[in-house]
């Protein structure tokens, strides 16, 4: 029996965040969080756009050449300094920072393959906020949502369980496929 | 050798001395000495009617500007991600904030941090166990009468900290799982807005412990989520709730909160309501801080611009007035494109944030991501004053 998407998208964000964090502390919390699932309608990723789907005006000027511009495709809901500009990549961050073992979460449409993707926006922590120019400094829009639904809400700090949550830059990490 | 030094720049400094007195007395015979200054410090007036106090993100101050002259009257110090909650009578100002203690690592402080309003002191520091990191104007307000401060936590799992301001202390901490912010009414509660589209609403009694209701949903928090940025007058409970479309919900905030028919603001102006389609194209609120509200006369103030869905961060073309009484569009104010760089998030920057004044002639603050800032007649729309780098994203407003 296949998973569904949030199933899978469940189980490699635990991974990650398994990989990433062992403090108990933390870990408790984020339980809390889980605990109030129940009231959280499910993620939107399971109407993850298509590719006969209406595209949204990002998805319309997304290019995969250049992690340094704001119309990088993975950026469709990324907030904030792009790491790729500040020593650190798409996915990487700079030297001395620190990823954030949780991150939010959005749904972004690779124009080459026309396939919607699961990404994971995971802040990188611990360090003043990275002095890149205005042309790095991002906020993409594409199905965020507000602060009461934080795991899609892209204005938060997410530098949670972090030595510091000092917030440097922010990543978008490429989990899985959406909706498939 | 060390008095010989100073010896020689003490001559030095005589002889550059009477040259410039010699320069001066040449200059300018008849006119007298000017009289030798005495160096002190400013206070800040208590009536000064249209104040007005504006942040940035990740700004290390809040900066008090006087609405008629745009002269900025002082600052008031603030660490990360800070929010500013002033007292009904003027007198304190509140300041949410964090700081650590090297920089941006060590030991974590998070801090309501009380200055008087006239000096600018720092009266006292009341150390919280957390607050959220997020830059939203309701993760920090204060209750009716100014006793009590309610601070949103998010660890990321969801709470709210009250405090004492009377005994200045920490109180206590409400669980609101699966909610956020916080929207005072009356002495003892607040409500939050809610991922299932509901109203979590706490009543917090002086003993004993708090109590919590929730609205039955009344938004689809996935397909048109109301705003975090959103109204409440905390004296009556009345309140704005402003969705992404443009949907208004008027509710009425208390322990049983009652939320009224939405209304649609593109209706109000003589278009079809605005949907929820990505490739439609409608009049759109959007921004930062994207709206104002006027207590006093329900007026509405939001900024406008035309744009597909999922474009509710981007700023204003427009500004439009709306009375939450009648439903209608009262006026359309446009607002000029600002010069811009070109670069960043927002290549055409248009107005992100705003704030209303609160008095009887009240007038408008609006901030735009590249510091080109104004001030507005709000019942006209007159453009009254630009101010260089007023701010960042937020306005506040006494009397609010």
């Amino acid at each position: 029996m296949s998973k569904s998407p949030i199933d899978k998208i469940g189980e490699q964000l635990t991974r990650t965040l398994a990989g990433y964090s062992s403090r108990r502390g933390f870990i408790a919390k984020l339980g809390a969080v889980l605990a109030a699932a129940p009231l959280l309608p499910l993620l939107p990723v399971a109407r993850a756009a298509t590719a006969t789907a209406p595209k949204t005006d990002f998805e319309r000027n997304a290019q995969t050449k250049d992690d340094t511009k704001c119309t990088y495709w993975k950026y469709c809901a990324a907030d904030g300094v792009m790491c790729s500009c500040c020593g650190g990549g798409s996915h990487t961050c700079p030297p001395g920072a620190e990823p954030s073992p949780v991150s939010w979460i959005g749904t972004c449409l690779n124009p080459d393959d026309n396939r919607s993707y699961i990404i994971a926006y995971r802040d990188c922590c611990g360090t003043p906020v990275c002095k890149a120019g205005k042309s790095c400094q991002c906020d993409g829009a594409d199905r965020e949502l507000p602060t009461y639904r934080a795991p899609l809400n892209n204005d938060i700090i997410w530098c949670f369980g972090n030595a510091s949550a000092t917030y440097h830059c922010s990543t978008a990490a490429l989990v899985g496929l959406s909706g498939t | 050798m060390i008095n010989a030094a100073i010896n020689k720049w003490l001559l030095a400094a005589s002889m550059g001395l009477s040259a410039w007195a010699a320069t001066a007395s040449q200059a300018s015979p008849a006119l007298p000495v000017l009289e030798p200054e005495v160096s002190d410090v400013a206070t800040l007036r208590l009536d000064v009617p249209h104040r007005f106090f504006t942040s940035g993100w990740d700004g290390d101050s809040f900066m008090i500007f006087d609405g008629d002259s745009g002269k900025m009257e002082g600052s008031i110090p603030a660490g990360y991600i800070s929010n500013l909650a002033i007292a009904p009578d003027n007198s304190r100002f509140y300041v949410s904030e964090t700081y650590w203690t090297h920089g941006a690592r060590g030991d974590r402080h998070d801090l309501v941090s009380i200055y008087d309003a006239k000096s600018l002191h720092l009266m006292k520091e009341i150390r919280l166990p957390g607050r959220a990191l997020v830059s939203k104007v309701q993760n920090f307000d204060i209750n009716a009468s100014g006793s009590r401060a309610y601070v949103y936590l998010l660890q990321p799992a969801s709470s709210v900290v009250w405090v004492d301001l009377k005994q200045q202390v920490v109180a206590g901490t409400v669980e609101i799982p699966g909610c956020a912010l916080v929207f005072p009414w009356g002495e003892q509660g607040f409500s939050s807005l809610c991922g299932d589209g509901s109203l979590a609403s706490v009543s917090i009694p002086e003993s004993g412990p708090a109590k919590v209701t929730h609205t039955r949903p009344f938004f689809d928090a996935n397909k048109d989520p109301i705003f975090d940025d959103s109204f409440v007058d905390r004296v009556t409970g009345n309140a704005i709730f402003l969705s992404y479309s443009g949907l208004v919900y008027p509710a009425k905030l208390g322990f049983d909160t009652v939320v009224d028919k939405p209304w649609s603001i593109q209706q109000a102006a003589g278009y079809a309501a605005a949907g929820t389609g990505v490739q439609e194209l409608a009049w759109r609120p959007g921004g930062s801080q994207l709206a104002a509200y006027h207590k006093a006369s329900g007026r509405l103030f939001v900024l406008m611009h035309t744009g597909n869905y999922w474009t509710h961060k981007q700023g204003g073309t427009e500004v439009w007035v709306l009375d939450t009484k009648t439903h209608a569009l009262l006026s359309r104010f446009p607002l000029r494109p600002a010069p811009t760089s070109g670069l960043g998030d927002d290549k055409a920057p248009y107005y992100q944030s705003m704030g209303v004044s609160q008095d009887e002639n009240p007038l408008l603050y609006l901030l735009n991501p590249e510091g080109n800032d104004l001030v507005m007649d709000a019942a006209t729309g007159e453009l009254k004053l630009k101010i260089e780098s007023a701010g960042g994203h937020m306005v506040w407003v006494p009397g609010y």
